[in-house]
């Protein structure tokens, strides 16, 4: 039976968000896999290094140096992650303050 | 991501397609470009040829534009004895260009360039299509 067990994981999971004493300590826990952090940061080192291609691509271009269809394609990778990058962002702030609306 | 890589590989097609474009091009322009000494041989037609590689960080096979190779087809013959590239016999040997095939050959790189540009267009809307499902 593994419910109980995952509901006890989500309570610990909830308490330890809400103490903020034992934030440092849950730092360490790392049994839940990568925390949404970790996840976010690799998240924006992607699009961070695909527009860092693209605008190298358009420098190039500019240059004269480069094919217009590399430039397409290395644009049009870093829009879309550019786009998945922002619309989780603004779940997030979303899910952000519908918790922040919620009555105590 | 799949669609990333459908976009690279349509990509690819694109890049072939200029090629053999240029190839086109080269053959439309020098259409009428004689031999420079008497009698010698003119421009020899090029026939652009395209090979399927294998791209191994795509995992796909992508086509690369593979050269261009002469066309072995005659030359046109043509009677000016005035001509300074003319032989003994007052003949000047033309390019087989014919404007025809180059035209339709022209449209056909076209027609595959804008087929190439579709895929890309459809994983695009594709994957924004995806992320609208996080907006909404």
């Amino acid at each position: 039976m593994s419910t109980p067990s995952i509901a006890a994981n989500a309570y610990a999971s909830l308490a330890r968000m809400s103490d903020p004493a034992g934030s440092a300590k849950s730092a360490g826990d790392a049994s839940a896999g990568p925390s949404f952090g970790t996840l976010l940061k690799d998240a924006i080192g992607a699009v961070n290094q695909s527009s860092r291609a693209s605008e190298a691509q358009s420098q190039a271009m500019a240059a004269g140096k480069a094919n217009i269809v590399d430039v397409v394609t290395a644009v049009a990778e870093t829009e879309v992650a550019v786009d998945a990058l922002v619309a989780v962002r603004d779940k997030v702030i979303s899910a952000y303050e519908e918790i922040m609306r919620m009555p105590i | 991501m799949d669609f990333i890589k459908s976009i690279a590989i349509a990509a690819s097609g694109l890049r072939a397609q200029a090629g053999r474009m240029r190839t086109i091009a080269e053959n439309i322009a020098n259409a009428d470009s004689s031999a420079t000494v008497p009698g010698g041989d003119p421009y020899r037609r090029k026939i652009a040829t395209f090979r399927s590689e294998v791209d191994r960080a795509l995992d796909a096979k992508v086509v690369t534009f593979g050269g261009t190779k002469p066309d072995p087809s005659q030359f046109r013959l043509k009677f000016e004895p005035g001509h300074p590239s003319a032989d003994a016999n007052g003949n000047v040997k033309y390019p087989n260009v014919n404007s025809l095939i180059e035209m339709t050959d022209m449209r056909e790189a076209q027609r595959s360039y804008e087929a190439n540009i579709n895929v890309i267009g459809a994983s695009r809307r594709m994957i924004q299509r995806t992320i609208e499902i996080l907006r909404s």
